[in-house]
């Protein structure tokens, strides 16, 4: 469909000639997303090229330019600091405007009684935590670490990551909300709808938060996200971080409220069994098994040449042969990072022996090395700021998240073999990265209140390397088929692969899905909110009429 | 190389971000987060180091063509590294600050110049230096000094003043008291005077690789003629031109020092002793040729391989430069063993510093952009509630000094040498 130019002079009347583009190379730097070459015809590496890109300032801005989007049925596709397949455009035959959020970039409010800060969509979570550090709070940083928009994680995906087990999910940690619908209307939710500000995420009448994120959220699919509020913990650390050290492994000195170690366990009883006792006895800020991102084959050696300023990867190859390394790998082969807040150092002092107890109960132990001064710093450094995740891409620039089902941590566990036995099968092809089975990475905790876990396996794959590609799709699809013969429910392989999928295929799925109530329920909130139907399926609905086919 | 060999990082670019960030690890607030004044300026994606990648690979695949905004996009950047060092965090295998520029002299081959850099390159072809001014008075700034001439009397040290101390009349004081420290400390120095070059880094670092390669064709021959053994300067684009450019590009490794190096290795061993009392509180900006991008040359000559399956790592292995290892220490060293000078930081120092916003051609090309960035730094610097702006470049002290004069900053803008100058009992005032 033709747009016409006039539609593209409306908008940039509003927002100024400099912020607004269509020239295909800037576009195309919006349409080439991770993970595109696994779902897009011939392993392209770019998703639907967006009609143009559009940066407002103000909520009012994106209001005028949704309101054009309206008047001559462009896409809407909201981006902030974008880190997937599905923030580009869906569709190449749906004309979309993206609306790069990055210049709505205040801190409007740190309410340090109240402990909550109202931000814009361009501000990213490392901001917001050096500012509220400064006044002894800290904020909850999703797994995909700080580098992401809180308002993105927080009103449009899921929120959750390794300071979740003290600090909250960010579907609990949303408050106030501002939403530009599809439809150009303003939403203000929470107790802002209310006129009461930004301290409560629920407000009168059915909650608008959860219409607008639920437990995934819309990703993008329903409309702009402006602004939000969001819950703030106590940090009982510095006030600022002050790393020490050359990159790439920043430490940060341990203070004296807080302990950092790396927990093993035997196996994966005990290791269920150590993060029960762990939250039932009220201690730990950050529980988090981080570093077996890397493989539990592998991970001692890189993490520990990663220490080295001037290591290569060809040290870790000869760090693998090491004895004293593989004796690390062993010990650490089934474990997790844990770190303890205390309030006082009697406080301190305390957690860390209740700790102790607890490992002597369920067999898990401390791993010598991990635990030692500079690795502790380092985790420190990692978990506190969770800066560096773009590790997840340290092998060769292509990891896929398999697995990652939520659930408790006895689920987890009986689920960890068979993702393991899985990843193992599927290494053999030599076009992943040989890890080992084991590259379960995942969160205590994803949820507020304890007991719910997702272990997410870690597959690198070369995204130069099209033989590669293929051996990373055929292990989504093999996991699948795991899933489904182990009665498991499907997992993040098959959300990524969906984006490659046409609506019919989308819909079949959602047509099996228990509760079909729901979207009933979101079809009418798509018409109410988006009645041109410019968000994308993002958003999922079934459209009225549609029958599934039955095949 | 060619930009084509950068296909493959380009593909393994994430879209991660960490390019437009200081390393998040250091973010202490909010205000001074970024890292990227590229992006800051040209707002969109394809102002990063992450953007450029997607941008080489869209022109290489036909998708898009060079427009005068896609121009401006690969242009509009000081090429300050900061990009590099943050990707670096958690990559072994991206060279951003490579594929940018061999980005950029894709472009300039194909015709898609700056128009405004064209008659400073053309000034460099014909004067042999990036001020465009004449070639024949170059040594002026050295005129009323007894040092000798390397043309005519053999030395130890070819002191290499650089385009801009040469010819910027501010600047040429530090120039002259670079030359007194170094007869001060007893050291074999001489200079080429009208013979000497431009280095030619910043036009390599603007895509024009050729013209690179005529001018360090000039100055290697002239210190070859010479005799000379060591190369100092106080200009850290041309440090950085020597000591990283030259070698991959001509084979040629030379030993080359910066003055501070040289100054604090004087102090270090007693042949330089600060004696007047310097009572000013002052912050230091690394500058990006000196700082994150001044480390060690380390020849490699070689080809990826896959470890593990499908890790990427090289055999042999590649240096890796990932601005740990800059001129960081001893520019400290030298303000702290300075009587009555009180060093304090801003937020982003070291490898995470905030660029001048001189650097990449902006300077020549982009004035309006190069004045915003050194704004902000300005900005950070009083922050720390320091009287002076101290740094060891040039460009950056131009960039600086034009900045506070546009934005009526009270921050004096020095050089290190000038305050070593000063508690030597040296220093020549402006």
């Amino acid at each position: 469909m033709e747009i016409p130019r006039e539609a593209y002079q409306a908008i940039e009347d509003i927002v100024g000639k400099d912020n607004l583009t269509d020239d295909p190379a800037l576009l195309d730097s919006y349409a080439f997303q991770w993970l595109a070459e696994l779902v897009r015809p011939n392993r392209s590496h770019y998703m639907p090229r967006p009609w143009a890109v559009v940066m407002p300032i103000t909520t009012e801005e994106v209001q005028a330019v949704t309101k054009v989007c309206n008047k001559y049925k462009i896409g809407i596709k909201p981006i902030s600091t974008g880190w997937y397949h599905w923030a580009a455009p869906l569709k190449d035959d749906v004309p979309t405007l993206q609306f790069d959020m990055r210049r709505m970039n205040r801190i409007i409010e740190i309410d340090e009684k109240n402990r909550y800060a109202v931000v814009e969509a361009g501000v990213i979570v490392a901001q917001l935590q050096a500012e509220v550090m400064r006044r002894g709070l800290n904020v909850n940083i999703i797994g995909a670490g700080c580098s992401t928009s809180i308002v993105a994680s927080a009103c449009a995906y899921f929120g959750s990551g390794p300071s979740t087990y003290y600090m909250g999910h960010n579907s609990d940690n949303l408050l106030g909300q501002e939403w530009v619908a599809p439809s150009g209307e303003i939403v203000r939710a929470g107790s802002l709808s209310s006129d009461c500000g930004w301290f409560c995420g629920e407000g009168p009448g059915p909650s608008v938060r959860g219409v607008l994120r639920g437990h995934m959220g819309s990703r993008g699919g329903l409309g702009v996200f402006t602004k939000c509020a969001i819950k703030l913990a106590p940090w009982e650390g510095p006030p600022l971080l002050e790393p020490q050290g050359p990159p790439p492994a920043y430490r940060l000195p341990i203070h004296e409220n807080f302990r950092v170690y790396t927990i093993g366990t035997p196996n994966w009883d005990a290791w269920a069994d150590t993060y029960y006792e762990i939250y039932d006895n009220g201690i730990g800020y950050i529980f988090h098994r981080q570093f077996n991102l890397a493989g539990a084959d592998l991970a001692a050696a890189l993490w520990l040449t990663y220490l080295d300023p001037k290591g290569t990867m060809n040290d870790v190859e000869k760090a693998t042969q090491d004895p004293a390394v593989q004796a690390i790998t062993e010990r650490a082969r089934i474990s997790f990072q844990l770190i303890l807040q205390g309030r006082s150092r009697a406080d301190i002092e305390l957690q860390d022996k209740i700790l102790d107890a607890i490992l002597q109960k369920t067999g898990a132990f401390k791993v010598e090395r991990f635990c030692e001064q500079d690795f502790a710093e380092f985790t420190n450094m990692y978990l506190q700021r969770l800066g560096h995740k773009h590790c997840n891409f340290i092998w060769v620039g292509g990891y896929m998240g398999s697995w990652m089902q939520g659930g408790t941590p006895d689920f987890a566990k009986q689920y960890a073999p068979i993702a393991i036995a899985g990843f193992y099968r599927d290494q053999k092809s030599h076009k992943l990265v040989e890890c080992g089975g084991d590259a379960l990475m995942g969160a205590g905790s994803t949820l507020t209140g304890g007991g719910y876990f997702g272990l997410e396996q870690f597959v690198s794959y070369d995204p130069a390397d099209n033989d590669s590609i293929d051996a990373c799709v055929k292990h989504m699809e093999d996991a699948i088929a795991d899933c489904k013969q182990h009665n498991l429910p499907l997992g993040k392989e098959h959300h990524y692969l969906s984006i490659g999928w046409t609506d019919e295929e989308i819909w079949e799925g959602l047509a099996k899905m228990p509760q079909q109530f729901v979207l009933r329920f979101q079809s009418k909130i798509k018409e109410a909110f988006d009645p041109n139907s410019l968000g994308d399926r993002n958003y999922p609905t079934i459209p009225e009429g549609w029958a599934p086919s039955h095949r | 190389m060619a930009l084509e060999d950068f296909r493959a990082d380009a593909l393994r670019c994430t879209r991660c971000t960490y390019c437009r960030w200081i390393p998040f690890d250091h973010v202490k607030s909010a205000r001074f987060a970024r890292g990227c004044p590229s992006i800051e300026y040209g707002k969109f994606h394809a102002y990063t180091a992450g953007g450029r990648y997607v941008t080489a690979l869209s022109l290489m695949d036909g998708r898009s063509q060079v427009t005068d905004k896609v121009r401006d996009s690969v242009f509009q950047c000081n090429m300050c590294g900061l990009c590099d060092v943050s990707c670096k965090i958690c990559r072994y295998d991206m060279e951003p600050l490579s594929a940018m520029r061999e980005l950029r002299f894709t472009l300039v081959q194909q015709g898609h110049e700056v128009p405004q850099a064209k008659p400073v390159i053309e000034g460099l072809r014909k004067q042999h230096n990036m001020l465009r001014k004449p070639a024949a008075e170059r040594g002026q700034w050295a005129a009323d000094l007894r040092v000798k001439n390397l043309a005519t009397e053999p030395a130890k040290y070819a002191f290499h003043a650089g385009c801009r101390y040469s010819f910027d009349g501010d600047l040429g004081h530090v120039a002259r008291t670079s030359i007194r420290i170094l007869q001060k400390a007893g050291l074999d120095v001489g200079i080429l005077g009208a013979r000497e070059s431009c280095c030619g880094g910043r036009a390599f670092n603007m895509g024009y690789r050729d013209e690179m390669e005529a001018r360090a064709s000039q100055n290697l021959r002239a210190w070859r003629t010479a005799g000379i053994e060591t190369v100092v300067t106080p200009c850290s684009d041309c440090y950085h031109a020597f000591k990283r450019i030259y070698p991959p590009e001509t084979g040629v490794e030379l030993k080359v020092v910066h003055m501070v190096e040289l100054i604090a290795e004087l102090v270090k061993n007693g042949r330089l002793r600060f004696s007047r009392s310097v009572p000013m509180r002052v912050t230091y900006h690394d500058p990006c040729k000196l700082g994150r991008q001044g480390e060690a040359y380390v020849p490699w000559n070689g080809k990826e391989k896959k470890i593990f399956g499908q890790a990427v790592a090289y055999d042999p292995p590649r240096p890796r430069y990932s601005g740990a290892f800059g001129v960081y220490e001893l520019p400290r060293d030298v303000l702290r063993a300075i009587p009555g000078i009180e060093l304090v930081e801003m937020e982003r120092i070291r490898e995470y510093a905030w660029c001048c916003g001189a650097g990449g051609g902006v300077y020549e090309s982009y004035p309006e952009f190069a004045q915003m960035t050194a704004n902000d730094r300005l900005e950070e610097a009083e922050a720390t509630g320091a009287d002076a702006l101290v740094s060891a470049c040039p460009w950056c002290e131009r960039n600086f000094t034009d900045a506070t004069a546009g934005n009526g900053s009270k921050l004096q803008v020095l050089d290190i040498v000038t305050l070593a100058g000063r508690a030597l009992e040296l220093e020549e005032e402006n």
